[in-house]
């Protein structure tokens, strides 16, 4: 009680102190949220790239369309030593990006994911998907049945049964897939074959050399997904395929991406969350700076009560308190307006299937005791000094 | 004979305030109260009264001679236990009231408990009876700012009676009151003495405040008179 007396002192001090620590902890909040989104999405992308060995045409990204991966070269790869089976798949975006209207995005762009539902391919960290509603495809699946993440569901109002127009074409939505809170949110998944006509209808180069028969629909894959046998070495397999396609493909092994994964998210965690520390630092300074003008202001007080026996330990234990709940309050503000900013945000963008945020509670606990702890630590040297005061030049203040 | 309270003998202090300004403000006192006393230290202004009174309330240590407060020798006491033997054993009034402006007359009370030690139930009710005892049962709950002067002195009065100390020290109790409020004020120590048997050195240079003390003893450069 005496703490926020002590506070509201001085109404437009305390005001600009809680406000360092608010800047600095809502910065926190809305970068610490932002990094757990991508480290999510990250972690998701990991579980599915390390569940399979993924080969992809040499020149070409992971999920790009820059270049096709011949059947013939699929057929070999599905017989190399240790692969139990393969599937093509081919992806490419919804909708082609406008180019008068370039966006800069952090989440997954709406994504067509065509794969080989005939094969009996699975991805060993990935076999099945929970569904929000209705089935995913599966060998019975019709060329004209999709199967939407929730981004796409919540964007375009889908639900099994409706009609969903891609790229001038009608299909039907057969599943709806829960949020898995990455890639898939965005990705309207289909057979393989329509999407391999769609990737050629939507690229006039590739369109001439099939409708001159120079390029076989079925050679139009943008990646293989392979499966080891059980008991074979995944990386031995990913080296073996190299060993005989590596001039033509990218062979992505499960455990190097999963190496090369944790190292881009701990250098952007790094950066995000360094960039958050440097606003916390400047708030930590302003109230290292209210402690000690409020203490000097206050030595009178801290005479009184060193001569009527206060320990120096209590009055140290006193003030640290005292920075410790600016700290607390300054924390909750920037916290709540945090979580505000990050809200509106992610409601804005999550038609778009970019929400760039993730709110934990766990999280939010944690920046709301770190915050505590930030202004405990700011207020420890202005509260030894304070205990440190001879009662007799505080008390000749007097 | 009533036991000795305080026993202070060839106090000595010297201020170094430059390399060239050495100031002895103590120069070998010797001062003893006893359990009931109801003393006066006075003297001229610069006599080394304040000083003295730090040293007896534990403020300050002296560079030489010896001080016990009730059989226990203060001159040997590492200064980490000071603070609890100025909690439990002196009381101090001050001239200017010297509240904690920001706690009620309750609060300012009870917080001297609270370094005294004493279990919160307790000191809030002690703390309560003091303030009943002194006149201010309906202003418990006032500011220091919403008191009047003699007011704000009888809840220092009462801070200084909380845990039940071995001596109060009274630094111009009424240095600040106007003369009907200061007999007033005067009065509650005289009663608190004579009914309590509550033992007071107060310092003054007001000469009816020393004159309404059973014994006085005379400071004049630093010495006694």
């Amino acid at each position: 009680m005496e703490i926020l007396r002590n506070m509201w002192r001085r109404k437009f001090r305390t005001f600009l102190t809680i406000f360092g620590i608010v800047i600095g902890i809502f910065a926190f909040t809305v970068m610490g949220s932002m990094a757990l989104k991508l480290n999510k999405m990250i972690s998701g992308g990991k579980k599915y790239v390390t569940g399979q060995i993924t080969v992809s045409p040499k020149g070409s990204s992971y999920d790009s369309t820059g270049g096709t991966l011949p059947l013939d070269t699929i057929n070999k790869i599905a017989k190399v030593d240790g692969v139990q089976n393969v599937a093509a798949m081919v992806s490419l975006l919804v909708t082609d990006p406008d180019p008068d209207n370039a966006s800069v995005s952090m989440g997954q762009s709406p994504t067509i994911y065509g794969a080989d539902n005939s094969s009996d391919f699975k991805n060993r960290n990935w076999e099945t998907m929970d569904m929000r509603e209705g089935k995913m495809l599966d060998k019975n699946s019709t060329d004209d049945e999709i199967v939407v993440g929730i981004n796409i569901a919540t964007d375009q109002k889908l639900h099994t049964g409706d009609t969903y127009k891609i790229r001038g074409r009608d299909f039907k939505v057969v599943g709806v897939v829960a949020k898995t809170m990455t890639g898939p949110d965005s990705y309207v998944f289909m057979n393989i074959k329509p999407a391999r006509e769609l990737l050629i209808a939507s690229n006039p180069f590739m369109k001439s050399l099939n409708d001159s028969g120079k390029l076989k629909t079925e050679d139009v894959n943008s990646s293989v997904a392979v499966a080891w046998k059980d008991g074979a070495d995944s990386e031995k397999v990913a080296a073996a395929i190299k060993d005989q396609f590596g001039k033509d493909v990218t062979v992505m092994s499960p455990v190097k991406m999963g190496e090369l994964i944790d190292k881009a998210s701990a250098t952007f965690n790094a950066i995000i969350l360094g960039s958050a520390m440097l606003a916390l630092i400047v708030g930590l300074f302003s109230i290292v700076n209210t402690m000690v003008m409020s203490i000097s202001e206050r030595t009178k007080e801290i005479g009184i009560k060193k001569a009527i026996g206060a320990s120096p330990s209590s009055i140290a234990w006193e003030y640290t308190l005292e920075a410790g709940f600016i700290g607390l309050v300054g924390g909750a503000i920037g916290m709540g307006l945090g979580v505000l900013a990050a809200t509106l945000v992610n409601n804005k963008m999550a038609a778009k299937g970019a929400e760039i945020f993730l709110i934990q509670t766990n999280f939010l606990l944690g920046v709301i005791i770190f915050s505590f702890i930030v202004g405990i630590i700011a207020g420890v040297i202005p509260a030894i000094r304070a205990s440190r005061l001879k009662v007799v030049e505080a008390i000749r203040e007097l | 004979m009533n036991k000795i309270v305080v026993e202070a003998k060839g106090i000595e202090k010297t201020y170094k305030m430059s390399k060239t300004n050495i100031v002895k403000a103590l120069c070998g006192v010797n001062i003893e109260v006893r359990e009931g006393d109801f003393s006066a230290i006075i003297g001229p202004s610069g006599c080394g009264k304040s000083t003295l009174m730090h040293i007896l309330g534990l403020l300050d240590r002296p560079d030489a001679g010896t001080l016990e407060i009730d059989g226990i020798d203060m001159t040997k006491l590492p200064e980490k236990k000071a603070f609890r033997m100025r909690a439990k054993k002196i009381g101090f009034i001050f001239q200017g009231f010297n509240l904690i402006p920001t706690l009620t007359a309750l609060e300012n009370v009870v917080l001297a408990g609270r370094y005294g030690g004493m279990k919160k139930s307790v000191r809030i009710n002690q703390a309560k009876e003091l303030l009943k005892m002194l006149g201010l049962g309906d202003r418990m709950n006032h500011k220091p700012s919403e008191l009047s002067g003699g007011q704000q002195q009888r809840v220092a009065i009462a801070r200084a009676l909380m845990n039940d100390p071995a001596i109060i020290l009274a630094d111009e109790p009424t240095g600040e009151l106007d003369s009907k409020t200061s007999m007033e004020i005067m009065d509650i120590l005289k009663k608190l003495n004579r009914n309590e048997n509550k033992t007071f050195l107060i310092v003054t240079h007001n000469m009816e405040v020393a004159q309404a003390c059973k014994k006085i003893i005379k400071l004049r450069d630093g010495k006694n008179a």
